[in-house]
């Protein structure tokens, strides 16, 4: 009895974790390739085997140092990254039974991964001790903030109709409508902070092109195949949280409730991909000016929307 | 034979090339730059191939030879239209002309590096610090307490100094950039002062190198030309301007399609071309080329404009091009196109003019044949002024990111005396 309590409640959600971050990283590269491709960029070889090529090449190349870097801060800071992103996974409920980590207030602790990732981005770009890399790191903590506080407005309306900051009973309070529905501006507002939290698209301030790699223009081999995959994992965690809180998570007909989730993880990896390469990049004063001015009180609307609908 | 399968599948990926453009490299740039099995990359840390393309002058062989110690290992150099470096005089040395075998070449070396067929090369300088510490302190921050002291030979980000915008004291960041810095001009060599993102200083050490123009333009000023031709040359020299803002706006597929479209001038019906330029300049405004990556300043005063002429100047106003004074064009019904603004998307938006026109103008000429009247001046593409000085008084105050796309939107190099390769 206790083997299949710990094989169900511990082991298959630990399991799924896992293997979602594996295989998500993976179908987020093949998504982004098959987007490039749409574009117009021709490919070298299948989207599916390029991933794994780029991958493999970085975990062949020499891994450099650059004079009198703080060298544990810097090794550690995508490993941590990575971290993050599996923590935030591990709060998305698979089924209503099915969570690696079943927290009351599994809301706040992804809020605070947001807040979390700020300070290993910061530390990837700083300990590096290059000028680009620095500059990078100070770009992405002056987005860091307000990217935050829309986040938080954003997730505080889809806990107010489930009366709950558990991401368990918010899935339940969709069993109606989901709160795409009920609350139009919160997906749309939480893919901007999805594109700020992993730095892409236009709100790529942290990595970009006139910082010739930003706060990864020092690095090479191993410890920037971790990074990459760090971002990549982030993105599919932040996609999990998303289908959990606006696409009704589990709930569906037909199909399995973890099948469900991963189908809308994808459809938002997709539209991910789609939105992070269609816009050009912002530069910094113009995106903290968009994120201050127009999204944050945006955000604001939504959430009295949110509490008003709750209301009635 | 984890290592082997694991390289198998390495060699079949993109090759990773940083370009280190040399005089008259910029041709070995846009070929790469439309070849599907090569990426281009901003860092050496992230390539497998270092591409010398065109001529280095001596006086930079110190700071290729750090840019080619930059590299991770396994690596190559290639060196195309270039001479190796002393040190790397030797058979085999990556030495090779042919624009059109460069690709393979480029994804071959790739190829065998991975395959282990091929020695990674080997480094030039010692792995030593340029200069001795010269600071003080326990954790070697350099100074008494906090502040002072000259670690390796260079200044600490102290002290404080009040920014240029609104006051607040903030440390600043001095460092030399180029003149291999892939995204500004081929050649230019600044030393630049960050404070935060914010430019400060910025004091250029060497000038970009020579731009070469295509033989047309250069034919022009000895002779009668068609006028048919000088403009899709002219179209040319733009779309490939729109490649390097492009890049640099994150936009990689619009980037290509303007490369493609400069090659296409050449031999496509202006019909086509016409239709297409339209299509790209759509999707420059859907995209949020405009809206959302150009920054709203580099605007040139009267004097600055005047000063460097060409697109750069009608774009604030001035009403400067010789080719309102040759009677082929007005025959064909040339006029002076401008702007007023002067900034950098009027630069953009002034090309973009430009290129429409110099379709109308090709249209025309074709059917008639008409060819250039003046032939002691040319209007070239980029004007040809002089940039002295520009850049100390226009970029300070900007954004890091605005101060490249102002870069990006200026053409600063002096035309060569010869055509291009």
């Amino acid at each position: 009895m206790a083997l299949s309590v710990m094989l169900e409640q511990l082991v298959w959600p630990l399991a799924m974790v896992f293997a979602v971050l594996g295989g998500g990283v993976y179908l987020w590269a093949v998504l982004d390739g098959l987007a490039a491709r749409s574009f117009g960029l021709p490919q070298a070889q299948s989207v599916w085997l390029t991933p794994l090529s780029r991958g493999t090449w970085l975990l062949i190349q020499q891994a450099n140092s650059t004079e009198a870097p703080d060298l544990w801060a810097w090794r550690l800071a995508p490993a941590l990254y990575l971290a993050l992103a599996a923590v935030g996974l591990a709060l998305v409920p698979w089924s209503q039974g099915w969570v690696a980590t079943d927290l009351a207030t599994s809301l706040v602790l992804w809020g605070s991964l947001e807040a979390l990732a700020t300070v290993v981005i910061f530390l990837q770009g700083w300990s590096a001790n290059s000028h680009f890399a620095l500059v990078g790191a100070y770009r992405y903590v002056a987005l860091g903030l307000s990217y935050i506080l829309i986040s938080m407005f954003v997730l505080i309306g889809v806990a107010l109709p489930a009366e709950s900051l558990a991401l368990t009973r918010i899935v339940a309070s969709q069993q109606d409508v989901w709160n795409l529905v009920r609350q139009p501006l919160g997906l749309p507002l939480f893919l901007m902070v999805g594109l700020a939290l992993t730095f892409r698209g236009p709100f790529n301030l942290a990595d970009p092109r006139d910082l010739a790699g930003g706060t990864s223009v020092e690095v090479s081999g191993p410890p920037r195949l971790v990074w990459e995959l760090a971002r990549s994992a982030m993105l599919v965690a932040f996609s999990g949280i998303a289908a959990t809180v606006f696409l009704g998570g589990w709930l569906g007909p037909w199909l399995p409730g973890p099948l469900w989730v991963m189908l809308k993880m994808l459809a938002i990896l997709a539209l991910l991909a789609w939105l992070g390469r269609w816009f050009a990049v912002m530069t910094p004063s113009r995106c903290l000016s968009l994120m201050w001015l127009i999204l944050l009180p945006l955000a604001f609307v939504d959430l009295v929307w949110a509490g008003v609908v709750a209301l009635l | 034979m984890a290592v082997g399968w694991l390289s198998r599948l390495a060699m079949r990926g993109p090759a990773t090339v940083f370009p280190a453009l040399g005089m008259h490299g910029e041709e070995a740039l846009y070929r790469l730059a439309r070849e599907p099995g090569i990426t281009l990359v901003d860092t050496p840390r992230h390539a497998t191939i270092l591409l010398v393309a065109g001529g280095v002058p001596p006086h930079f062989h110190d700071s290729l030879r750090r840019v080619h110690d930059q590299l991770p290992a396994p690596f190559a150099a290639l060196w195309y239209r270039s001479e190796p470096l002393l040190e790397l005089q030797q058979p085999g040395s990556g030495k090779m002309d042919d624009l059109a075998a460069l690709p393979d070449t480029i994804m071959d070396t790739c190829r065998r590096l991975m395959a282990g067929e091929q020695d990674t090369a080997s480094r030039l300088l010692s792995d030593t610090p340029p200069h001795p510490w010269q600071g003080l302190g326990d954790d070697g921050h350099g100074g008494e307490g906090m502040m002072g002291g000259v670690p390796y030979g260079r200044p600490m980000a102290m002290p404080p100094t009040p920014d240029l915008r609104d006051g607040l004291a903030l440390d600043i960041l001095t460092f030399r950039l180029g003149p291999f810095f892939p995204l500004w001009p081929a050649g230019l060599e600044a030393e630049v002062t960050l404070q935060g993102d914010i430019v400060q200083q910025f004091s250029v050490l060497s000038a970009p190198y020579p731009r070469a123009l295509p033989r047309v333009f250069l034919e022009a000023q000895k002779g009668p030309v068609a006028i048919a031709e000088l403009e899709r040359k002219r179209i040319r020299y733009h779309m490939r301007a729109f490649f390097h803002a492009l890049r640099l706006a994150h936009l990689p597929d619009l980037a290509r399609r303007a490369l493609v479209l400069a090659e296409q001038c050449d031999s496509q019906p202006v019909e086509k071309l016409s239709k297409r330029f339209r299509a790209f300049e759509r999707a420059l405004a859907r995209r949020g080329f405009f809206a959302l990556y150009l920054p709203q300043g580099g605007t040139l005063d009267s004097e600055q404009s005047r000063t460097l002429k060409g697109f750069a100047a009608r774009a604030a106003g001035v009403e400067d091009d010789v080719r309102q004074a040759d009677e082929g064009y007005r025959r064909l019904g040339f006029s002076v196109l401008t702007q007023q603004a002067g900034d950098v998307p009027a630069r953009w938006r002034q090309r973009l003019m430009e290129v429409e026109q110099s379709l109308g103008l090709i249209a025309r000429a074709q059917q008639k044949g008409t060819v250039t009247a003046v032939t002691d001046v040319v209007e070239l593409p980029h004007g040809a002024g002089s940039a002295d000085g520009l850049l100390e008084s226009l970029l300070p105050g900007l954004e890091w990111s605005e101060a490249l796309a102002t870069l990006a939107s200026l053409d600063l190099a002096e035309v060569s005396p010869w055509p291009c390769p």
